[in-house]
């Protein structure tokens, strides 16, 4: 009774496979490569790691934009390590569109880390009044080295980077696989332009999602760009061909890949004319229900990037043109905190003023207009029937259960702690009135709904 | 610090005296305390600081307090800074960090690129030492960056720790599923890691040990990549083989230290066996109902208590006595707590501060708080139930009386045959270690498994080994099952399956289950590994959580979740399950020998594969305080399948026949005697009961009809039917696929085995079988004890 070591390794659950797999037709990885080559009319690229697969094409469209240095700045964050003075090299670099180069990697898995492989990287750079796509393929994983090369090679000559969802993706990744190599440098990145950040403040409000073939339909016009994703493969299956195809599968599916990966780079560059487009002037954007949100997106934008009295003028074109209800709300949040800011009270006041009436839990507005009051106006009575107010308005929430309980009882610990403190407040300037009466002397100086200094303490 | 002289007023020591001679006095037959051991207070035996030491950090060290060394220290930090790998063996509290920050401080400070990783076995230890280093680090600039890097730490730190830290303190979890597949972001670490740190090594044994062997094969795999071939320094508690086990985890060899230098003071070790109440069926009194009612002995005289239980059930359970006994007084916290693995972190480290200032009086924990997390000197230690390692009592006995100062540790034997060993044979307690601690890095699931890991951070190439083991035709079979595909001369990953996340280097599958509670809202209040999670949380079954019964109410299998709502019910569930085994392969069969001179048993033993199935199948009402059965339900669970290595007797026929028993006495003898066996075996092979499965089955005829299922339900009180075997396999086997060695050495010493199971059995003062030797009379059947021992004597004498 014995079991030969092959039995006793079927045994082991470690080798059971993950997913069912079709049988593929008996073929070699060097006959797929050929016919993968044959589809797509690519060639064999060399260099001195060996050799890999090039496909090249060029297309008329889209064309070239002309990256204006303000939007630049609003797109390029000065990280929190970066010096200014080399965020605003960037945005130099960045200006200068011949730099720019588009990438998009197709990979062998999204859980990232040292043994997710980009096998398709696609590059693509505005040439001749259109596009120039080239992308570059592992036949195999010993012709990695040759790929990387190549992307480094093109990176010397235009070092801004321009991808979606690259700076999580496919930088990081690009960036493990050169370290992986031991022998070719990661290349250096002049300026690195993310467009899904832009990209989800603009329209994932008006979209919900905004993942690039959905912009392409809805935003950039599907019958405009000249091509169609009808015929587009299901990206979630991408790795699969590519493992079959490293078993000498059918090389098909793998076209589709190369197509898609097309499609995305000529997606990626005509997204970021629309972008540059609309954030260069949007001043110029005629206000009306279709535009609204994205006036909205776009000032706060710019209030992040604390390009305050042009955020201030959007945000108010945006509320004219009407907003659907929440975000009406929000952007009124953000215009009131943008004037108090800019030590506009009075408008910040009357912008506060009109939340807390409208319907919701309108808590920090409540509270900013009893600091208004207090600290501003001295009127202390106004302030604390405000305050009343609230707490009243917490209570009905807690009894309807509209918030959380724990934010409910921070929110009523504030107003509560308020009250009181309004209330010895009061209390205080008309006892030292009375005290100074008392004496005979003139009332004091002191006296309730006198404005005072904003955060001066009464004595 | 340990080494400076801080003199505690010993109030206590009148109280450990009193409750010892009380305890004494109550004792009329001198079957309750079996033995008072007296450690006496120690003198430290020191050694200078070596001249290598930098003057910066010679300062600092002498700011704490300590301006020389134990002579432990001064060996172990000597062999470091000659280049050669360490062990040091270290008890409780004897200034083990010294013997890796001292020479790793000094490496780092003259050159500020060294790295250096420390692995703890848990998270909390590494909170510990990164307290104790910060503030070496204070004493020292900040010349260097200490970080620990685990689940908590949160991801924007995460970049800053990956380039300035020059020590990382994080756990084989982490390194495996965390670290490793991200090397190319830590190649500042790896390009320059000089020291490895394994601290508590003793707990690297069975499973574990056997995951975490190939975690540094995988390690040192990557290192190697970046140039490194680290060095290693590692610290275990007192064990018998602590050179060969580092050597076996590591696949180097090891200087090893094992004279300890370092001061203690005195202490008492009392071993308690509960009272028989009653002879006829062997039965004591309940040892969990002792442990309370003697933790609370220490609790009322101010002295401050940490009671170890062995199971979460037990911690539950001995928690509901204690703060029932010691209510809270209006206002103020709870002053006896509960800890264990399933109380969310925040909870447990409130816990360890509490009993640090003093604000906690009394905590009930499971080995949680073994391992050396500082909760300051505690005055008493009670240990209800043996720990199952020698090891580990010590470990947990030193809780007690870290610095000087008397203090006591009190061991509660339970009814099991392993304590009642125990703690009627003291002197092989308190003499030399016997205890072996045993991994198996080439287990085949374990190995392809962490193969599969390492393919992931780095190709294979074709002609890697691991250990001994070629690598090629495994990567052969992985290939053809789609995860590898050979490019040249290297394997290289091909699944979009990150595997790390499939592999859990504590349990057979990574899978916890989540308990919820529904009582209110919603509220996650623990977790439950895959193997506990089907005899704790199974629908009806009582779950406690800090002293409160939740009753299972729906129990989620695929989601892996359980519904609990609060009960108060004056009955705890335990769960029953049933197993099968079928031989797949004999290793070595050898017939067994006794007498002088030497003649045939009548039986053969043999160890090799088998498979193994086992399904929970109902579940039985415990009343608390009586322990009564109450009750009992059925339940449908999904089956369980292992291939795992067992050893086994195979009893013939002829030898059955000769037994003057009836076939019921028969069978009863024979699941007694297992019980025994499996007890025994835990004893010498250091391991838990839990590590090791018994079942009874028919031996097959011939290989043919060997494929045939034999049924043999294990857990007391099931419905046993009675069936006759013809040549019976008494199987004992690795709780664990693929098996993690213990089947063999279990054969090799069979002799020894079924030498001290027979001691076991024969010199218990049971009439009819209890317990302590082959379960509970009333449940085992008749005849039980008298049969197991006419088997044990044809075998032995």
């Amino acid at each position: 009774m014995t079991i030969d070591p092959q039995d006793r390794l079927s045994r082991i659950s470690a080798f059971r496979p993950v997913r069912r797999r079709e049988p593929l037709p008996a073929g070699s990885v060097a006959e797929a490569g050929d016919r993968l080559a044959y589809l797509l009319g690519a060639e064999v690229g060399r260099n001195r790691y060996g050799e890999h697969l090039v496909a090249r094409q060029w297309y008329s469209s889209p064309e070239m934009c002309t990256p204006d240095a303000g939007v630049l700045r609003l797109l390029l964050p000065p990280g929190r390590r970066v010096a200014p003075r080399d965020a605003e090299r960037a945005v130099l670099d960045a200006s200068d569109p011949n730099q720019w180069l588009f990438l998009d990697t197709e990979t062998t898995g999204l859980a990232g880390g040292t043994g997710t492989y980009a096998f398709l990287v696609g590059l693509a750079w505005w040439d001749g009044g259109g596009l120039q796509v080239e992308q570059f393929f592992m036949r195999d994983h010993a012709e990695e080295h040759s790929v990387l090369t190549e992307i480094a090679r093109h990176l010397r000559a235009r070092s801004v980077l321009v991808t979606f969802n690259g700076k999580s993706f496919d930088w990081p990744l690009l960036e493990t696989r050169f370290r992986m190599t031991r022998a070719i440098p990661v290349p250096a990145v002049a300026a690195h332009l993310d467009l899904l950040h832009p990209a989800r403040q603009l329209w994932r409000q008006e979209l919900g999602s905004v993942r690039l073939s959905d912009l392409e339909r809805h935003v950039l016009g599907a019958e405009s760009l000249g091509w169609s994703r009808q015929s587009d493969i299901d990206s979630s299956r991408i790795p699969e061909f590519y493992f079959d195809y490293l078993r000498g599968g059918p090389a098909e599916p793998l076209a589709g890949v190369f197509q898609h990966n097309r499609m995305d780079l000529r997606g990626l560059a005509a997204l970021a004319e629309r972008i540059f487009r609309m954030l260069a002037e949007p001043e110029a954007i005629e206000p009306n229900a279709q535009t609204a949100l994205g006036l909205y997106a776009i000032s706060s934008i710019l209030n992040r990037r604390g390009q305050s009295s042009r955020a201030r003028s959007l945000y108010e074109r945006a509320l004219a043109a009407g907003l659907p209800e929440t975000i009406d709300l929000r952007a009124r949040h953000e215009l009131a905190r943008l004037a108090k800011r800019e030590r506009d009270f009075g408008y910040a006041a009357e912008l506060w003023r009109g939340i807390a009436q409208s319907s919701g839990q309108n808590f920090e507005a409540c509270e900013q207009l009893c600091i208004h009051y207090e600290r501003r106006m001295g009127d202390l009575a106004e302030a604390a029937r405000i305050t009343k107010n609230a707490i009243a308005q917490v209570h009905r929430a807690r009894r309807l259960g509209l918030m959380e309980p724990q934010r409910l009882a921070q929110w009523a610990d504030r107003f509560e702690r308020r009250l009181s403190r309004l209330e010895q407040k009061a209390a205080r300037p008309q006892r030292l009135a009375r005290a100074l009466q008392t004496k005979g002397g003139a009332p004091g100086r002191l006296l309730v709904g006198e404005p005072t200094q904003p955060d001066s303490k009464i004595v | 610090m340990h080494q400076s002289l801080s003199v505690r007023p010993t109030a206590s020591l009148a109280s450990v005296r009193e409750i010892i001679d009380h305890l004494a006095a109550q004792d009329r037959t001198g079957e309750v305390i079996t033995a008072v051991h007296r450690i006496p207070a120690r003198e430290a035996q020191w050694a200078p600081m070596p001249e290598w030491v930098r003057p910066e950090l010679r300062a600092a060290y002498a700011a704490k307090g300590i301006e020389q060394l134990y002579s432990h220290q001064a060996q172990t930090v000597a062999a470091v800074h000659a280049g050669r790998n360490a062990v040091v063996v270290t008890p409780t509290a004897s200034g083990k960090t010294i013997c890796y920050n001292l020479p790793i401080l000094n490496a780092v400070l003259e050159n500020p690129d060294v790295r250096a990783l420390y692995l703890f076995p848990t998270k909390a230890l590494a909170q510990d030492q990164l307290a104790e280093l910060h503030d070496l680090g204070q004493r020292l600039d900040n010349r260097f960056g200490v970080f620990t890097y685990d689940g908590d730490t949160p991801s924007d730190a995460r970049a800053a720790i990956r380039e300035r830290g020059h020590i990382v303190l994080t756990n084989p979890d982490m390194l495996h599923a965390g670290i490793l597949p991200h090397h190319t972001r830590w190649t500042r670490l790896f390009e320059n890691l000089r020291y490895i740190v394994l601290d508590e090594l003793h707990t690297y044994r069975g499973v574990f040990g056997s995951h975490l062997a190939n975690v540094l094969r995988r390690l040192r795999r990557v290192a190697r990549f970046y140039g490194a071939s680290p060095q290693f320094i590692a610290c275990s508690a007192t064990i018998a083989n602590p050179g060969e086990l580092a050597g076996r985890l590591t696949e180097a060899d090891f200087d090893c230290i094992a004279e300890n230098g370092a001061p203690s003071g005195e202490k008492h070790f009392v071993f308690y066996n509960p009272p028989v109440v009653n002879r006829y069926l062997g039965i004591r009194r309940g040892y969990i109902g002792e442990a309370s009612r003697l933790a609370q002995e220490f609790l009322k005289r101010g002295l401050q208590t940490l009671v170890f239980a062995n199971s979460r059930l037990q911690t539950e359970v001995l928690l509901t006595y204690l703060q029932q006994a010691n209510p809270a007084a209006p206002g103020q916290p709870q002053p006896v707590r509960g800890y264990r693995g399933g109380y969310l972190p925040g909870e447990r480290r409130e816990i360890e501060r509490g009993l640090r200032q003093g604000r906690i009086r009394g905590v009930v924990s499971t080995s949680a708080l073994e391992l050396g997390i500082d909760v300051g000197s505690l005055d008493a230690v009670v240990l209800a139930g043996y720990p199952g390692a020698i090891a580990s009592t010590w470990q947990r006995a030193g809780r007690a009386g870290r610095r000087s100062g008397s203090s006591c540790a009190l061991l509660i034997a339970s009814s099991a045959p392993i304590d009642q060993f125990i703690v009627r044979h003291p002197e092989y307690f308190f003499g030399r270690s016997p205890e072996h601690a045993f991994v198996q890095p080439d287990n085949l699931e374990i190995l392809v498994n962490h193969l599969k890991c390492a393919a992931f951070e780095l190709p294979i190439a074709a002609d890697e080994k691991f250990g001994g083991i070629e690598l090629a035709p495994i990567c052969e079979r992985l290939a053809e099952a789609g995860f590898l595909h050979r490019s040249a001369d290297h394997w290289h990953w091909v699944e979009q399956a990150y595997p790390a996340d499939a592999v859990s280097l504590r349990a057979v599958t990574s899978d916890n289950f989540v308990i919820i509670d529904t009582t209110g809202p919603p509220e996650v209040i623990g977790e439950v590994d895959f193997s506990s999670a089907l005899t704790t949380v199974h629908p009806k079954a009582v779950y406690l959580h800090q002293g409160q019964q939740y009753q299972v109410e729906r129990f989620e299998f695929d989601e892996r979740r359980a519904y609990v709502k609060r009960v108060d019910l004056e009955y705890y569930t335990d769960a029953i399950r049933y197993t099968q085994v079928r031989v797949l392969e004999e290793a070595e069969t050898a017939r067994l020998t006794c007498g002088e001179p030497r003649r045939d048993a009548g039986a053969s033993r043999t160890h090799g594969d088998v498979l193994v199935r086992s399904q929970v199948v109902g579940f039985k009402k415990i009343k608390f305080f009586t322990n009564e059965n109450i009750g009992s339900g059925k339940l449908e669970l999904p089956e369980n399948e292992m291939h795992t290595t067992a050893f086994w007797l195979t009893l013939d026929h002829a030898f059955i026949e000769s037994l003057p028993f009836t076939v019921r006495e028969r069978q009863n003898g024979m699941h007694g005697l297992l019980y025994a066996l499996e007890s025994v075996s835990a004893l010498l092979l250091m391991c838990d009961r839990r590590d090791l499965g018994t079942a009874v089955g028919e031996r097959p005829p011939s290989p043919e009809t060997g494929l045939e299922w034999q049924e043999s339900p294990i857990g007391i009180g099931g419905d046993r039917e009675e069936q006759e075997f013809f040549e019976p396999n008494l199987y004992l086997y690795d709780a664990y696929p693929g098996g993690i060695g213990f089947s063999e050495p279990l054969f090799v010493a069979a002799g020894l085995l079924l030498a001290q199971t027979r001691e076991l059995i024969a010199s218990c003062a049971c009439e009819r079988g209890c317990p302590s030797c082959v379960g509970p009379a009333g449940e085992r059947g008749e005849r039980t004890k008298e049969a197991a021992l006419a088997i044990l004597d044809r075998l032995t004498v």
